[in-house]
Parts: C-alpha cells; structure tokens; sequence
C-alpha cells in the first residue's frame, strides 16, 4: 500500500472538443468546417444552442445562447438537433478506446473522462498522443489531453489548449502556469464562490494557493481547504471506473501473453473477462442490454462490434454466450493480442424488464409462483422481511 | 420474334417487372427481363428468385392495338439497360426483332439499339395456373388481411419460419398468422370459393413478399386468385401474376397457445387506448424498454403509465365501457399495443387478459376474425 | 462431360455416386475432398444434373433439358454455387446460403448446394451449414468442396458422406496441362514433380523453373565435357539461380528425373522419358554411363536431397554433388 502511493502518480484527463458538434460532422463529412450549432428544436426560434463548433464560436456564438440571438451572430450558420442515442453510441466507443490502455478509466460525463496511467509501463506522453490521434483516424473525433500528477491538475490542463491539445502540468509548473490564472478559472469554482473569494482578496489562483489552509476552513468550511489545496497542486481522488454514471459501460480488456489462434484459450480470456464484468454489473446493481467487443491482431489492427440483446443481462454466462458469438463472427482466424468486453446500454436492476416468449412463457409460471409467495410474505411481515437470493454477493 | 408494341405500354409493362428484379442476385439471368410475344399479346416477365411477377400487354384492348406481332417468340435482355432504353426513345412505337443467336435490335424513329440478348430457355420455370385450385379474394380485403398480419413476422433469423405469415384454408375459412414470439396477429376470412372442397396447411409466406404484394394489389372490390403450390404461392389479378417462394418448414401450432379463458375482460375505445398509449410511450422511448404499464382502476376507468427515471412520469387516465373479473396490473411493450390496436378495424374492442405474466388477447368488441396477442413483460 | 468420363479420373468415386443413385439412396450431404483438378466441381455438378434432369436416362441425365443446361451456365434457380470471394467465404455469401435454407425451391422441391474450398468457411459459416446439415427439410444435397480435409469441423464430416478423390495419374494431368496451353515437354516435367494441377501451374509460371530445366541439361553436359569447370562455376551458374531452399529442391528433382531417364534409354524404354525433347543428348550421354554408374549418381542425388532437408550449406551440399557425379 505504501510503496504505491510513493509511486508518482500519472492522470490523464480526455477531453472531447464540442462533442454533439463533433460527432455529428463525423457523420457527415459535408459539415466540417462550417459553422454547426445544435439546438433543442431547430424549428422553435426559442430552441438554446447545446453545443456549437469552434467556426461557430468565432462568430461568438456560445452555449446556452438563444438559436435566434446565434442566426443574429451568424446568418449561415447550420443547425442540427440533437441526436443522443448518435452521442451515446460514439461516447461508448470513444471509452472503449480508452480502456484499451488500461482498466481504470473514469467517464466524468458522456464527453470527457480520467484514466490513471500509474501502472502502465509506456511513456504517459506517448500515450497520450496515440489516443489523441486514434480518436481522430478512427471516429474522427478531435479532442484535448491534460498530462498532471492528479485528477485536478489534469482537469485544468486539458483545458488550457482546444482544440487538439496535449498539455503537460507537473507540480513544479503550478507557480509559473497555474497561480496567474484568475480563481474563476479553476476547475470547481463558480460565479459565486469567485466573488466571495473576490471580497477576501484573493483574485488568481496564486492568492489561493499563498492564503493559510486554517483561514480558508474557517471561511468557506471543507470546500475551503478542497480549494486551497487544489491551489497548491494537492489532489488525492481515486480514478474510480465505477464512479455511478447512466451513458458509463462497464468494460474490461486484457492483452494476452503471447498473440494467440487457440480458441481454447480466446474461450477462456472471454470467461474470465465476463466473469469481471458480472462482478462489477453486480456490485452497481445494473443489468446490460448490448455486448460489445474488442479484438486486436497481432498487427494492431482492432475492431470493435457489439448487438443489441433482446432482454438485459447480468449473468457471467449469459455476457459470455454472447460475446463469443459476437466473436465467432468477426474474428478473421488472424493471431489476437488483446480481447475487450464491454456491457453497454446499462439500466438500473430494479426497472429492468424482460419480454415474456410466447414459446416459452410457461417456463416463466415458477417464478410467477415464487413472486407470488414473496408477496405474500411481504405483506405479512413488511418489505424487508425476504429478498431473493441473487441480489447478495454469491461467493463461488 | 419479331413484333411493334405501343411504347408506353412497354413503359408500364417493364416498370412493373422491374420491382421483381435486383442487381444482387447469385444467379446471373435474374439480371434480366423476359419477354414473351404470341398472337395474343405480350408477357414481361422479372424475378429475384424470391418474388416472380409476371405482366401482360394485351395485343388489343379496349379497341386500341398494343401491340403487332410479325413472328412470335421469347428474348431475355438485360433488365437495366432495357428499361432505361425503352424510358428514352423517341417514338410512340418501338419495334423489337430478335435474331438467331439472340441479337436484339430495337427501333423507334430514328433511333435503332442493339442489344445482346440471353437464352429464354435458361430462364426460370414458374409455375401453372391450375384452374380447379384457384380461391379468390377481394383485393381490398387481401391487403386489408396483410395489412393486419404482416406487422408481427419475426425479423431475426434465429427461426425463419417466423418470418412469414402462416396462411391455412379448411372448410372455406381462410386463416393467416404471424407471431415473432413476443405478439401474435390472426386474422380469418370466408372465402366463397367455388371449390370448397380446396384446403391447405402451413403455406407459410414471407413477410417480405406479402408487402411487395400489397404494393401491387388495387385496393378495389376486385377479385384476386390465389393459386397454391408445393414451393410457391400465386396470386393473379387482371393483367398481372405475383409469384413468391415459400418458406420451408413447420410453422408452430398456434392455435394452442390462444388462452380460452379470461380472469379480467375489458371492453373500451380503440382510438382513446391507442392515444393513451401512444402519449404514455413518449417517455418510455426515451427510456430503453419501452414499457408502460396499464392497472384497472375501477369499472368505469384504467390507468396508463411510464416511469423513465432520468426523464420522468406519465399517467393517463382512460375511460372503459365494462370491465368483468379481476383488478389487473400488467405491464407490456408499448410498441406491441400500438400496432396491435393500429390492426384493428373496428372502434371498440375487447381485451381478455389470463394473468399479469400471461399472454392477453385483443379481439372486436364483437366477432373474432381478427386477434391480436401480446405477451407482457416482467421486472428483471 | 459423363459419368464415363469422370470414371476416367475417379473410378471410385463414381461408382459411390452411380450405385446410390441407382437405389436412389443419395446421402443428404457429401464432402468432396481431393487435391486441385481432380474433379471435385465436375463431379458436383454431374451429380446435381443426374439429381434435378426430369429426362434422365438410369443414372445420366440427359445434357440436354433445360435442368442440365441451366446447372452448366450457371442459371438453374435450385442449384446454389458458393465459392470463396478472394481470401474467404464472405459472410453475405453466407447469409445468402442461410437464406436459402429456409425457402423451398424455386422451381420444385429439390435443391443443390455446392461449397466450394468449404475450408474457407469462417468458423461462423461452418456452424450455419452444420445447422442445416443437421435439420434436413426438403429432398436436397449438399455438396462440400475442400482440397484441405483436416480443415473442416469435424461434426460437418460426421454428418457427411466423406468421398476421397484420387490424386491425378501423371499422364491426366499432362493432358489436362497442355489442354490448358502449356507445352507438352514442360507438362511432362511438371507431372512428373506434383500431382496437384494448381500446383503444377504455379510451378509452371515461375520464371526461374524454365531456367531451372535448362540448367539441368547444362550441368550435365558440363559435367561430360568440362568436369572440372562445372566446379568453379558452380557459385555463379547455378546457387545464384536457386536462391531458396525448395528452388534448389526443384532441382535437384530434375536432375534426378534426368538420371531416370538415362536409364529409361539404356533400358530401351523410351516411351517412359520426361524430357522428352532432349531424346537425343539424354542418348549421347546414356552411351558414357552403365547402369551401376547411374544408380550410384542418382544415390548421390538422393542423399543430397536429405542433406538439403537438413538444413546443410547449400553450396558445400552442392560442391559434394558435383564431385560425386564427376567420377566415373
């Protein structure tokens, strides 16, 4: 435990540049370079612009600006409405992307996330420029990249340069790079907090820094000394794959010991694979409605394919079953590297439904019965009285 | 072969084989178009081995001449070419003559193309029209009955016998059923039919085919013939012959799986359940089962409602005119309901429900000549 | 072509097909396995006309009702052909199979369906036709081509009849060579190396094999004339040429062959000869070797070729050769 918190820590944080408006001129190539707004209801004048891109916003457009005041700025410019199953498909991709260098991958939102390179052997910045340049061959998506030894750090780097950027920020950068900076420009900082910090004087992010940790408890309570020690560089979050997100997926990949045609042993990495995954569907009490996968030859060459499931899934069997089929289907005979399965679609346990078969709806008769009888006894005795078994961790 | 034909009949006469013929075809003379001439008049004929039509250009008609036959005979060319040509020349009349070895020449004003034409004889045999076997029905009621059925076929290929609509003829009804395993559509008709005797089983035709079918089919009183055969289905109207393949195997015994009793039979509004629904799946959608769930509140009102937990709630409050048996709570796929209720021709109907994680029954408020069956959903 | 004519090629399997023809005792499904030209297709093809000609006349269709003249252009409704598309069986080809499986026929209720190189399948597509294999409907016959046997699931060949093709007799495949526009002394000599027709014609086209049989004739002439030149050119005049293993290989094949052909004239058999245009050198030479001479030359050649297997230096192995076959 000791020796790896001595370990230098290295954080990425992967920033999508106007995704909605990204995704969308990766779809249609027509629309690159040109000024694109995507608004609420393209019909309603009073529909907000959600994103634009960065043509767009040197007309100064920017989000939430009214669609009528934006045509105001920008008279030719192309509006799109939004199209979030299209997002939600190429954030799952662009995540999978990211968990191909490592499991710990956070997803902050549907369009940015952190990933922890602490124990990955290769040079973070190389890293880093291979994601940036992969996001943009293979989705056609640009992005920006903070290289820091926290989550924080990294946060504010990736925003430092957009689009496709790669920024560096190392604890000894902070004084020349970080404290000029106004504090509305930390990460975490609002309108509000900005003037009370303003009333105390304290205007750059240097102020903060140079500001006593005990005053700062003392004025804005634990928020305050989050601040001052985000100010000093000072940042210990985890990078949490599980952190609780409806668009996140849960995923894992492993790179084989040696590339391989067995299918043995491809059988085997998709059991153990689906095995993690289960655990973790369990643990956030969430069932999948789409299997994706990941296969990368020898030759570095990776495909990703996935299908929708008729009804959600949890069981390790079940992700298995279908991602060797998804497999068995794509796979081209060629030697593999790395296997990746990914559990998309996620939905809450509890408002999960399955499609009775008309074929098969009888089967489902004892488990009619066994509800029944949990109802009962609920009834009697109250709603904590009984669970079904499957929701406790089963140890095997 | 050698003969003059009026070119919009032409015109009309391709087009209306062109929808049979695909550029994607395995076996190479399903690329083209046959053409037949006899002193009657002239057959088009297209196919992608799936679905055959076949045309007729009557020599004369109405009075009018068509067309004028030299020599009689058959050519097969070149499907894309042709009807492009036969679109652009100039004339009001185009003359086709076919030489020994299949060479085609086509002239029109002052236009003439040659064509390399193919071997009719390699061309596929469909099959004859019996007389003593032909039933016939309404065009109207033909699409109406596909209209109602065909929406319920299996996409998924993991058994494609459920991608067609099960047609079955005994003692003069016609009955015709499709289930993807999650809803079931039926739908039985009378036919009057001179051959009463006639009868058949498990003739179970492609979806696909059924919707090129109805594309085709005059939605007028009338009548189409229907011939069966062991490999292909036919139905024929005035000028036209729509062939399809069948599918090979053992559609599933249905008829069984309709429940016979009732715990709970609703009667009420099709055109108000079908908004309440409709209104209620806007947030489902959104969510990713669209599911929503409908609970008999008392005898003069149910309730539908969704719950999507990152957008929101609805509920709807729907007026019923009788409700019989026990308080229900159900909960179902809304897109089901809606084409279920969207096939029915009548403004109220019934609704007979078995049970919460049973298969419930949408039938006319009277009669039974059509039934929809929906199977529900239960929590994970 | 006939059933006459196959029997030529595969005695056996035509006899197979014929007898269960005759008590119409046809298997549901055949895999056809065999090396390249040895009339796998044709013989799927016959017997997809002796299944589907209504004219037929015992167990030979006709040839000339629209059935059989349909399977041979390729346009008969009921006969499905699927070959690969470049490296593999496509998936859409598959899907195409698959679709196929579950319609009844287009002009009656038997169907044919020929694989061909079934071992291209992925493993997906191998899986799709066991499912028919094991569910079958209508009267049909699926044939399954592959020139790689040990390639195919082993549950498709428990499901199938397994019929094996006979490798080519030599004389077929030079016919079937110079039928196919390749000269007939350079058929003789490539028959004379494979019995596999594809094989064959890759040898063919390389263009250092028609060198190859001409250094053949040059080392031993150079040997009768030159014996000891031959050494000193041997680096330049023939390694040079034969840059990889199974090159030198090839030749030193030929060079074998040409030593059995010295025999074959000292035999007065010369009928049996492969280079069949060099008759007159191959009898100049015969005159200065007796027989014992020349089994002791083809011995050397022999060993050399296990040498060369063993990964020897090339150059010493062939130094050594060359000495050997100077004595005497």
């Amino acid at each position: 435990m000791g020796e790896q918190n001595q370990k230098r820590r290295i954080i990425l944080h992967v920033d999508m540049n106007c995704f909605y408006a990204s995704v969308e001129c990766a779809f249609d190539p027509s629309l690159q370079g040109k000024p694109l707004a995507i608004a609420g209801d393209v019909e309603d004048r009073r529909g907000i612009v959600v994103t634009c891109s960065y043509e767009a916003r040197e007309f100064g457009i920017k989000p939430p600006m009214p669609l009528w005041e934006a045509k105001r700025l920008c008279r030719h410019l192309l509006v799109k409405k939004p199209d979030f199953q299209k997002y939600k498909a190429m954030s799952a991709r662009m995540f999978q992307l990211l968990r191909e260098y490592t499991d710990l991958v956070e997803p902050v939102s549907i369009d940015e996330g952190y990933m922890e390179l602490t124990y990955v052997k290769a040079d973070p910045l190389f890293i880093a420029y291979d994601i940036q340049r992969r996001l943009k061959d293979e989705l056609g998506l640009p992005s920006s990249i903070g290289v820091a030894p926290n989550k924080f750090l990294a946060k504010m780097a990736s925003d430092m340069k957009k689009p496709m950027g790669i920024t560096i920020l190392r604890k000894r950068d902070i004084p020349k790079i970080l404290w000029p900076l106004e504090v509305g420009e930390m990460h975490g900082i609002g309108k509000k907090t900005e003037h009370k910090l303003n009333e105390y004087d304290i205007f750059t992010i240097g102020d903060l820094a140079k500001e006593d940790s005990y005053a700062m408890k003392q004025r804005f309570g634990v928020n305050g000394v989050k601040m001052w020690e985000r100010a000093n560089g000072i940042d210990e979050r985890k990078v949490d794959p599980d952190s609780a997100n409806d668009y996140q997926s849960i995923g894992h990949s492993t790179t084989l010991k040696e590339d391989t045609v067995s299918q043995t042993m491809l059988s085997a990495v998709f059991s153990r694979l689906a095995e993690s995954v289960e655990r973790r569907l369990r643990q956030k009490q969430v069932v999948s409605s789409a299997i994706q996968i990941v296969i990368r030859y020898a030759n570095r060459h990776t495909i990703t394919r996935s299908k929708k499931l008729e009804n959600p899934i949890q069981e390790k069997e079940k992700i298995y079953e279908n991602a060797w089929q998804l497999f068995k289907k794509h796979w081209n005979g060629e030697p593999i590297r790395l296997l990746g399965v990914t559990a998309l679609d996620l939905v809450e346990r509890d408002s999960a439904y399955i499609q009775l078969d008309l074929f098969h709806y009888h089967e489902e008769k004892r488990r009619e019965d066994l509800t029944k009888a949990l109802d009962a006894i609920r009834k009697k005795y109250g709603d904590k009285a009984i669970q079904k078994g499957n929701n406790k961790k089963c140890k095997e | 072969m050698k003969f003059k034909i009026n070119r919009n009949q032409l015109i009309q006469g391709v087009q209306g084989v062109m929808k049979a013929i695909s550029s994607r075809t395995t076996i190479p003379i399903l690329t083209g178009v046959k053409m037949t001439v006899d002193s009657g008049g002239m057959t088009l004929t297209g196919s992608d081995s799936d679905i055959s039509i076949e045309r007729f250009i009557p020599a004369e008609e109405n009075g009018e001449i068509n067309l004028e036959v030299q020599t009689p005979g058959s050519i097969i060319l070149q499907a894309r070419y042709f009807s492009e040509i036969v679109k652009k020349l100039p004339d009001e009349t185009v003359e086709i003559e076919v030489g020994e070895r299949f060479e085609t020449q086509m002239r029109s004003g002052a236009s003439e193309f040659s064509l390399i034409g193919l071997d009719p004889e390699e061309y596929p045999r469909l099959p004859q029209v019996e007389e003593q076997n032909v039933f016939s029905i309404q065009g109207d009621l033909l699409k109406m009955m596909i209209r109602q059925t065909v929406f319920a076929v299996s996409t998924s290929e993991t058994r494609p016998i459920l991608t067609g609509v099960n047609w079955s003829l005994e003692d003069g009804q016609l009955t015709c059923v499709a289930t993807d395993s999650h809803r079931l559509a039926q739908r039985t008709v009378k036919i009057n039919s001179n051959a009463t005797e006639l009868s058949f089983r498990n003739v179970v035709i492609p979806g696909k085919s059924l919707n090129e079918l109805s594309k085709i089919v005059e939605d007028s009183e009338e009548l189409v013939q229907i011939v069966v055969t062991n490999n292909q289905i036919l139905f024929k109207t005035k000028n036209t012959l729509f062939f399809s393949r069948l599918l090979d195997g053992n559609f599933p015994d249905t008829s069984k799986l309709l429940p016979g009793d009732s715990k709970t039979t609703l009667v009420l509004g099709t055109k108000e359940l079908l908004q309440a629904i409709d209104r209620a799946s806007l947030l489902a959608r959104e969510g990713r089962n669209n599911v929503v769930k409908l609970v008999t509140l008392n005898e003069n009102e149910l309730e539908i409602s969704s719950n999507s937990p990152e957008i929101g709630k609805v509920f709807e409050h729907v007026a019923i005119t009788s409700m019989v048996g026990e308080e229900l709570k159900i909960s179902f796929n809304a897109k089901y309901m809606m084409e279920a209720l969207k096939a029915m021709d009548c403004s109220e109907i019934k609704i007979l429900f078995t049970g919460a994680m049973r298969p419930f029954l949408i039938e006319p408020q009277s009669g039974d000549s059509i039934k929809q069956l929906i199977l529900p959903v239960r929590t994970y | 072509m006939g059933w006459e004519e196959l029997r030529k090629k595969q005695p056996r399997v035509v006899k197979t097909l014929t007898n269960s023809l005759k008590k119409n005792r046809l298997a549901h499904a055949y895999v056809f396995e065999g090396g390249n030209g040895t009339g796998k297709m044709e013989t799927a093809l016959m017997l997809a006309r002796a299944f589907l000609c209504r004219e037929k006349n015992g167990v030979s269709p006709c040839g000339e009702c629209s059935d059989c003249k349909r399977i041979d252009s390729g346009n008969h409704p009921d006969v499905h052909i699927v070959s690969p598309e470049g490296q593999s069986i496509k998936i859409d080809q598959i899907r195409g199979l698959q679709k196929e499986f579950s319609y009844h026929g287009m002009e009656s209720e038997k169907k044919v369906y020929i694989v061909e190189h079934a071992d291209k399948m992925t493993v997906q597509a191998a899986n799709s036709l066991l499912k028919f294999l094991e569910e079958p409907t209508s009267p049909t016959i699926a044939c399954i081509l592959t020139e790689q046997v040990h390639r195919l699931l082993d549950t498709i060949l428990s499901r199938s009849q397994v019929l094996s093709f006979s490798p080519l007799p030599p004389d077929l495949l030079v016919e079937a060579l110079t039928e196919e526009g390749i000269s007939l002394p350079l058929a003789k000599i490539t028959a004379a190396l494979t019995n596999d027709k594809s094989k064959a014609h890759e040898i063919c086209r390389e263009e250092w094999f028609a060198q190859a049989r001409d250094k053949v004739i040059q080392l031993t002439e150079g040997l009768r004339n030159r014996p000891n030149h031959v050494l000193v050119t041997l680096q330049e005049n023939w390694l040079s040429l034969f840059k990889e293993k199974n090159q030198l290989d090839i030749f030193l094949s030929l060079l074998l062959i040409w030593y059995k052909d010295l025999l074959f004239i000292q035999l007065s058999e010369p009928d049996k000869l492969i280079f069949i245009d060099q008759e007159d050198r191959l009898k100049e030479q015969a005159l200065q070797n007796s027989q014992k001479r020349l089994s002791e030359k083809m011995l050397a050649i022999l060993t050399a070729k296990q040498r060369l297997g063993a990964n020897v230096n090339p150059q010493a192995l062939m130094e050594q050769l060359v000495l050997r076959l100077r004595e005497g």
